[in-house]
């Protein structure tokens, strides 16, 4: 009889899927490394003691529209996971490919930046701000690029197998709380470390 | 480390009808995504002309920022439509790791201990301590 | 060890190495976080007794100084990172699916990922011993002791990398326990009729998923000052030693509880089957649990009085840090109101759990002592707080472990642990532990620092410092007694029966040991202690079909692939490039063949 009652009801005890509440803990736990990565930033902001200063170097223009990107591509990406659970391959997959391509866009903004710093005369271990800058930018470049090879295995993964069912749907979503997640981040990082002034 | 299995108990794994996907259209969507555009153009604007906001600056481009933080958390991520442990869950971490920054700066920021490198030639004083700082025991800063 | 392994047969999977090498089964996967647990501890322990025997007597010459930083350090890494936790995942695995009524974790690879990320972290750590040299800066690793200049051999890089690694481990374990615990419960079995010791899990699990990336960051920031040359903890080019101190111990602190919850859990399994009467005030006991783990991210910085802190700073953490005593205070009136009256049955299993409330209460209250800014300047870096330390982990942490290995030895293993010997393995343990830390007291008043390799005859601590070097011999042979203990009863028929306690817990309504599946029929939870439940209402247990449908998930060699690419990753963060490139193709092929394997 326990066994016919558990048939019939959720599989899960409170009817949210396990692998999604896996991904929200673990960006629960993502706002703790991000945290410290900032508190880091802030306890060494003006700690430099040689330049180049963050003021004398940062290029606000190119990062607002690499900060544009990524932004578009939290639109495109919720558009792919709409596309998911509405049935509709096609979008699903233009839009996985769009938010790649914006990602990707967003790589090559923060490859320029570090490239054109490090001519500039700003490398790792110039001084505090250089070594608390790439770090933490750093760190995020890495998680945009993670969040490619996620989106990637996904879009490949479509291509392999036809169909739209209720699990794709779930991937696609799940892939897009990590993809948010990764953006949102960024509003943060895009706000302290180049908005609030740096005199 | 998607698509792991479920070790439920014997019979099918499904649930029955249940809301899959939030009620947000696509247009909805678009509009979400140019305000998060508008917002981040205000923002640029005021960071461009911090002599207009002066010292209200700071606290504006925070709350700019959460918004489009909370915007995105509860629209993108749909969590304003999911089980409200979800929300408990993320808002566990996200609250710690505010209090981390905070607890950390304030600490650091009114440390009069801490002189660096035996005296630094000190770009600034932090510009986003809006706080006051500590009466009389900061010889460092 | 091999004879523990064999001896657990299940009869579906195979027994081979292959078998365990890909198993997903929680059991398999709780069976060798344990044993590799006690072999480390077993380890750790001859560490300490090298370290104890350096001391016994003023300028030893048993250790030179460089290897005895080594061994104290390398002490300090295996018992915590080596020994205690993964003992607690031991117990994690092996009882969370069985007393929440589930067949399995929520993630069945990712458990046996985290086993083999863990396996590769102490295999790192500890082959430091014979690669240039173990680290040596202490378990806390202070900067500037850890940065290049004045830790020039590899160790720290290895302390470092280690960690890094172990923590990965946790991180993915505790991940999967946390979903389990959410989501995994069988009908009926709500939040407040979950097992204490489920509940106190899941208060770990959560400390260390937030607390976790925080050390992850400060070692980050130490491997770059050591690999790539930049000065987050060198003050001579801007940075802040004290960064690294608030970052360890925000991890620091909130670990202290990772290592002792378990064992309170366990206690409080423990207690209420061998008084034979419910856990009193479970509801407080829950709470108070829950207490402690918010308040443990709001103490971190009692570790730093000594460091200047200011004022403000000392009033809120010193305050903060006496408070957490109050939840802590309520457990061990729980305990004690659960033993109140009832009918005790003192097997060697409660023997220890009484032991772990008093000599944890000692532990506390020297704790709540340093709470106390001006005497935590007194007593800072003074034998006085690795007194205090031990009390709670080995006298509390430990206590609690050999608790419950006697208490969940039958349902492991279907045999019983001998009585005769574990009462004499006891009181040896119990005698030695108080022997060798309880004097350690009276060394750090009278003025003896921690970390100090030798010291002279004339400074008046000769006779406290050969007491606990007799005290820590003794502890050794308590543990060898069990030992003994284990091999001899691992000989034995498995005739220990389902329950052998009258047990109130799900897990002890299956066989001993329990089947892979776990669970004939998923129970249906009615109350909190479910079988004193059903043997009080008369309620038979639900009769097993004749035909069993049940799906397990299939063996899986994925994890493996994916630890060794994390195994390579990390050896190449240490030697060259090319090695971490190797070990991060390897991570892809895994994660790759691990999202495309069918699962059904």
């Amino acid at each position: 009889m326990a066994a016919a009652t558990h048939e019939t009801q959720h599989p899960t005890s409170t009817g949210i899927d396990s692998r999604k509440v896996l991904m929200w803990i673990f960006l629960a736990s993502e706002c703790l490394f991000f945290g410290s990565l900032i508190s880091t930033y802030l306890i060494f902001k003006g700690d430099s003691i040689s330049g180049p200063t963050p003021a004398e170097i940062l290029n606000i223009p190119v990062t607002s529209a690499s900060t544009f990107v990524l932004l578009m591509s939290s639109l495109t990406m919720v558009l792919a996971v709409y596309g998911a659970q509405h049935g509709r391959l096609g979008m699903m997959k233009a839009m996985l490919l769009a938010t790649i391509v914006l990602g990707l866009g967003f790589l090559g903004f923060q490859a320029y930046e570090f490239a054109s710093f490090v001519h500039e005369g700003l490398g790792l271990t110039t001084n505090q701000f250089g070594t608390t800058f790439f770090v933490l930018t750093g760190f995020h470049g890495t998680h945009v690029f993670v969040g490619v090879l996620y989106l990637l295995s996904l879009l490949l993964a479509a291509n392999r197998r036809t169909g739209l069912g209720r699990e794709r749907a779930l991937h696609v979503d799940i892939a897009g709380l990590y993809w948010h997640f990764v953006d949102i981040v960024w509003i943060v990082i895009f706000t302290i470390v180049y908005l609030i002034p740096n005199n | 480390m998607s698509n792991e299995a479920h070790v439920a108990a014997s019979g099918p794994a499904h649930s029955g009808a249940h809301d899959e996907h939030p009620p947000t259209t696509i247009r909805e969507y678009v509009m979400i995504g140019l305000v998060l555009t508008v917002v981040t153009a205000v923002e640029l604007w005021a960071s461009y002309n911090a002599h207009i906001l002066g010292g209200t600056l700071v606290p504006v481009l925070l709350v700019l920022s959460a918004f489009k933080f909370a915007v995105v958390v509860a629209m993108f991520m749909h969590l304003r439509f999911e089980h409200g442990l979800l929300t408990r869950l993320f808002a566990f971490g996200l609250v710690l790791g505010a209090g981390i920054i905070i607890t950390l700066s304030a600490i650091f920021w009114n440390d009069g201990t801490d002189v660096v490198g035996g005296g630094k030639t000190s770009v600034t004083e932090p510009a986003a301590a809006p706080a006051a700082p500590a009466p009389g025991t900061t010889p460092a800063r | 060890m091999a004879t523990a392994i064999g001896a657990i047969t299940h009869e579906k999977e195979g027994s081979g190495l292959w078998s365990w090498l890909t198993t997903v089964d929680h059991k398999r996967i709780g069976t060798v976080y344990a044993i590799s647990g006690f072999l480390f501890f077993l380890l750790g322990g001859l560490e300490a007794v090298a370290v104890r025997t350096q001391l016994a007597v003023p300028n030893g010459t048993v250790l030179d100084a460089e290897r005895y930083n080594q061994f104290f350090t390398m002490h300090a890494l295996t018992m915590i990172f080596l020994a205690i936790m993964p003992m607690g995942a031991g117990f994690f695995n092996y009882f969370i699916p069985l007393q929440i009524g589930a067949r399995d974790v929520a993630f069945p690879r990712l458990n046996a990922l985290s086993l083999w990320v863990f396996l590769a972290g102490g295999f790192l750590l500890n082959s430091s011993f014979i690669i240039g040299g173990a680290p040596d800066g202490g378990w806390f690793g202070y900067a500037p002791l850890s940065g290049i200049q004045y830790a020039k051999t590899s160790g720290m890089t290895f302390y470092v990398v280690g960690l890094l690694t172990l923590g990965l481990s946790s991180l993915i374990a505790s991940l999967n326990f946390a979903v389990t615990i959410i989501n995994m419960r069988a009908p009926g079995m709500t939040m407040m009729r979950l097992p204490v010791f489920i509940w106190m899990t899941l208060v770990v699990v959560f400390l260390l998923i937030l607390s976790l990336p925080v050390l992850t960051v400060g070692l980050l920031q130490l491997y770059f000052d050591r690999v790539w040359g930049t000065s987050f903890f060198s003050p001579s080019t801007g940075g802040d030693p004290i960064l690294w101190q608030h970052l360890f111990w925000i991890f620091g602190h909130p670990e202290v509880y990772v290592l002792i919850l378990p064992s309170m859990g366990i206690v409080s399994e423990v207690l209420p089957v061998m008084s034979r009467k419910p856990l009193f005030g479970y509801s407080a006991i829950v709470f108070a649990g829950a207490a402690i783990g918010f308040l443990g991210f709001g103490v971190w910085a009692h570790h730093m009085f000594t460091t200047g802190l200011g004022p403000v700073p000392q009033v809120v953490f010193s305050a903060s840090t006496m408070a957490i005593g109050i939840p802590t205070g309520i457990k061990i009136f729980n305990w004690l109101g659960t033993m109140y009256g009832g009918s005790i049955r003192f097997v060697t299993a409660t023997y220890f759990a009484v032991a772990f409330i008093a000599l944890f209460t000692i532990g506390g209250i020297s704790g709540v002592m340093h709470a106390s800014p001006p005497v935590d300047t007194h007593h800072q870096d003074s034998y006085f707080v690795v007194a205090h330390l031990h009390y709670v982990l080995f006298g509390g942490a430990i206590m609690g472990i050999f608790a419950g290995i006697y208490y969940w030895f039958p349902k492991m293993t279907g045999r019983l642990l001998d009585e005769t010997l574990g009462k004499i393995s006891f009181w040896l343990i119990f005698i030695g532990m108080n022997l060798t830390f309880f004097p350690m007291h009276f060394l750090g008043l009278a003025g003896m620092p921690r970390r100090i390799y030798t010291y002279d005859a004339d400074l008046g601590w000769d006779k406290w410092n050969m007491v606990a070097t007799i005290g820590s011999y003794t502890i050794a042979l308590g543990v060898l007694v069990f030992v003994i203990n284990f091999l001899k009863t691992m000989r034995r028929p498995a005739d220990a029966g389902n329950d052998p306690w009258g047990g109130a817990t799900l897990e002890w309504s299956t066989s001993s040991p329990p089947p892979a599946h776990d669970f004939d029929v998923i129970p249906d939870v009615r109350d909190r202690d479910p079988l004193w439940y059903a043997r009080d209402h008369n309620i038979a247990p639900a009769p097993v079909p004749e035909h069993l449908h049940i799906h397990m998930p299939p063996p899986s060699y994925y994890p493996l692939i994916l630890g060794l690419g994390v195994l390579l990753l990390a050896i190449g963060a240490m030697s060259h490039l090319a090695v971490a490139a190797l070990g991060v193709a390897t991570a892809i092929f895994g994660v790759w063949g691990w999202a495309l394997e069918p699962t059904d």
